[in-house]
């Protein structure tokens, strides 16, 4: 799996709580990729994906959050992708 | 020094009307109003009203100019904010570009569909790929 974090530099909304949440998202799925990507460097890429606000989590190249999640949001997206839920 | 909204309007080359909309907008308003009731302006409008319009041909909505706005006249703000609404409105256009773009390439496609100048109606292309 892989998660995508689209961010904009300087933007304080957007660092907050990140590096928490990608220890919950390695926690939960070791083998995770987790990229982190300046929306001004990939812009080509975020509209393709579909990110329209900031910062936006992408998952397997589609946005599913478009402001950081909590970390419950996280864990309930990536357990209900991952068919790991019981 | 205050200004009539005939003033204000000329100064910023908008109509008293558009000033009334963006009023009613939440955009601006008056600093007060004459005896006789009309309204009126402190010099900051006319820079206000210029924002305004600038904005509008960067793209922006209404409801992203009050938030601009809102952020120009914040102590708690900085350029850093500004900058993330702006990233954001360019995220927006560039998707609209793409929408844009995908459907100049559908109309390329029917336009050379659409070869013979004398066909009917009923066997336009155009009209039959708009019509599915």
């Amino acid at each position: 799996m892989k998660i995508e974090l689209f961010y904009s530099p300087g933007c304080e909304k957007c660092a907050d709580n990140k590096d928490a949440l990608k220890a919950t998202a390695i926690e939960l799925m070791p083998d995770v990729v987790w990229r982190e990507l300046n929306v001004l460097d990939e812009i080509d890429y975020a509209v393709e994906v579909g990110v329209l606000t900031l910062p936006s989590i992408a998952i397997d190249g589609q946005v599913v959050f478009s402001s950081l999640p909590t970390h419950r949001q996280l864990r309930r997206e990536l357990i209900r992708r991952s068919g790991k839920g019981g | 020094m205050t200004l009539t909204i005939g003033k204000v309007a000329s100064l910023s080359e908008v109509t008293a009307d558009t000033l009334r909309y963006y009023e009613r907008e939440g955009l601006i308003s008056p600093a007060t109003k004459s005896n006789g009731g009309y309204r009126l302006y402190d010099r900051d409008a006319v820079r206000r009203v210029r924002f305004i319009k600038e904005a509008q041909r960067c793209g922006f909505t209404l409801a992203e100019i009050r938030q601009l706005l809102a952020l120009r006249a914040s102590d708690a703000a900085c350029c850093r904010d500004v900058r993330r609404v702006a990233v954001e409105k360019k995220l927006q256009l560039e998707s609209k570009i793409k929408a844009m773009r995908a459907m100049s390439k559908v109309l390329d496609r029917l336009i050379a569909e659409c070869t013979r100048d004398n066909r009917s109606l009923d066997d336009c292309p155009i009209l039959a790929a708009l019509e599915k």
